[in-house]
């Protein structure tokens, strides 16, 4: 019942802060438009052509996009000390990356989803679609979470060269980006296709507590 | 076989082997190559094209057995504490991204003419790109971390975690229809290939280990010093 309470008052502590800092969360989202106009202008204002690669794009730039806050995972609470005050209040590190990827999950990512339907009208794709592109972006964005724990926990203690936790997530998301845009573009193929990417949420989910609990460790104990 | 767990033994084992190894390296290279350009037949088909396959199979071969020594060392350091794991990661990461990048340009070269292409986003060539690049994130790691204890384990924890790719490298052109062949050699049933081409391959295959070899030696032995004298 504690440990209820304890997660509660996280999640609350969790909300405080990003209502706080929303215009981080708009700029992301505002990043994620101006791309799109960049990509049509870059293209060319052909609607065959936008609304056969529209998926891809709006895909890629969703990745994109949820890299550039990746700093802000881990970094605050280490450096005010916050992670180290929730480890003395009984929570392992394991279960501080696992709430914190649903943190991150809901209060980052799931912003992205009102911005989906915008999105498709801008690209022309068509109304059937969006809704496999709704279903691939929740499990994938869940997906992106995970292994944005373990990225910036992995570069926490990594002053030179942050842009390098950008590169591990992306270079990991690499699945994802293929099964989640062949799950909008080969409809018949649905159901294998979201086990398919189902199965990987769950090994990242299984790897995630383990390797940026380790991170958090590491980085706690040598700071 | 203490030598394979510890900086001390490993030195003395490798003052004792470094020569003979370097020897053989030159022998066996030199033959390979002779066998390679002038003993072995041309392909039916790919007619000399195929000798690139000397020094693609190989290197292909050494890209993914330095990963997968790679994460057989870190989880012997972080499991097992054996901190020459992490001496062994730091030195053998750039061996195995030469080795990569030397699959990748030979494999293009020898797509152009058989292929038409230099590169098609094919599963097996993704994913060997995919490796290629997560040596070099391995190496960018060590570059770029200052405190060494936190350096080393998060790039074995790396390590761990991109080896998911090794598999996917490995069955990729048995999971999905590539145009790049299936396994010829490396399979359960008998290789499909004829001894006239698999002699010289397998001499190639050797000269490029031992190549390999002199190279680990002579990168772990400065990581042991350096280690020594605190240098990182």
């Amino acid at each position: 019942m504690i440990i209820l309470n304890k997660m509660i008052s996280f999640y609350y502590r969790e909300y405080k802060l990003n209502l706080s800092g929303f215009q981080d969360i708009l700029t992301n989202i505002i990043f994620f438009f101006v791309s799109i106009f960049i990509f049509i202008f870059s293209i060319g204002p052909d609607k065959e052509t936008i609304s056969s690669i529209g998926i891809g794009i709006v895909w890629t730039l969703l990745l994109l996009s949820s890299t550039l806050s990746l700093r802000k995972f881990y970094q605050d609470d280490f450096e005010n000390g916050n992670l180290l005050i929730m480890h003395l209040n009984g929570f392992s590190f394991g279960f501080i990356t696992i709430l914190k990827t649903f943190s991150h999950f809901i209060f980052v990512q799931l912003p992205f989803l009102l911005s989906i339907p915008i999105a498709s009208i801008l690209l022309n794709i068509a109304n059937d679609k969006v809704i496999y592109l709704f279903s691939s972006f929740i499990i994938g964005s869940f997906i992106l979470s995970c292994l944005g724990s373990i990225s910036s926990s992995m570069n926490l203690m990594n002053q030179r060269n942050f842009l390098l936790g950008s590169v591990i997530v992306m270079i990991f998301s690499v699945p994802i980006i293929i099964f989640s845009v062949g799950i909008v573009n080969i409809e018949e193929n649905f159901n294998s296709l979201i086990s398919i990417l189902f199965g990987v949420l769950l090994i990242v989910f299984a790897i995630n507590p383990w390797a940026s609990g380790l991170c958090l460790k590491l980085a706690l104990e040598n700071n | 076989m203490k030598f394979l767990v510890n900086p001390g033994n490993f030195n003395k084992f490798a003052d004792y082997v470094f020569l003979p190894v370097l020897i053989s390296s030159i022998i066996l290279f030199s033959i390979g190559l002779i066998f390679a350009f002038y003993l072995s037949p041309d392909d039916y088909q790919q007619g000399s094209t195929v000798r690139i396959m000397y020094v693609h199979v190989p290197s292909a071969w050494l890209a993914l057995l330095t990963y997968a020594i790679m994460t057989l060392y870190s989880i012997a350091g972080l499991a097992f504490r054996i901190p020459f794991g992490f001496i062994i990661n730091t030195a053998v990461a750039p061996i195995g991204a030469v080795f990569t990048l030397i699959c990748i340009i030979s494999g293009s070269l020898w797509g152009k003419p058989m292929w038409g292409t230099w590169w098609v986003w094919d599963a097996r060539l993704t994913s060997v790109a995919i490796l290629f690049i997560i040596y070099l994130i391995i190496i960018f790691m060590n570059l770029s971390f200052e405190n060494r204890i936190v350096r080393e384990k998060v790039v074995a924890i790396f390590v761990l975690v991109g080896s998911i790719n090794l598999p996917i490298v490995k069955f990729s052109v048995d999971w999905w229809n590539t145009l790049h062949q299936p396994a010829t050699i490396s399979k359960l049933s008998k290789p499909s290939i004829d001894p006239s081409m698999m002699i010289p391959l397998i001499i190639m295959t050797f000269a490029f280990i031992m190549v390999g070899l002199v190279i680990a030696i002579l990168r772990i032995k400065t990581e042991i010093i350096s280690r020594k004298s605190n240098l990182i």
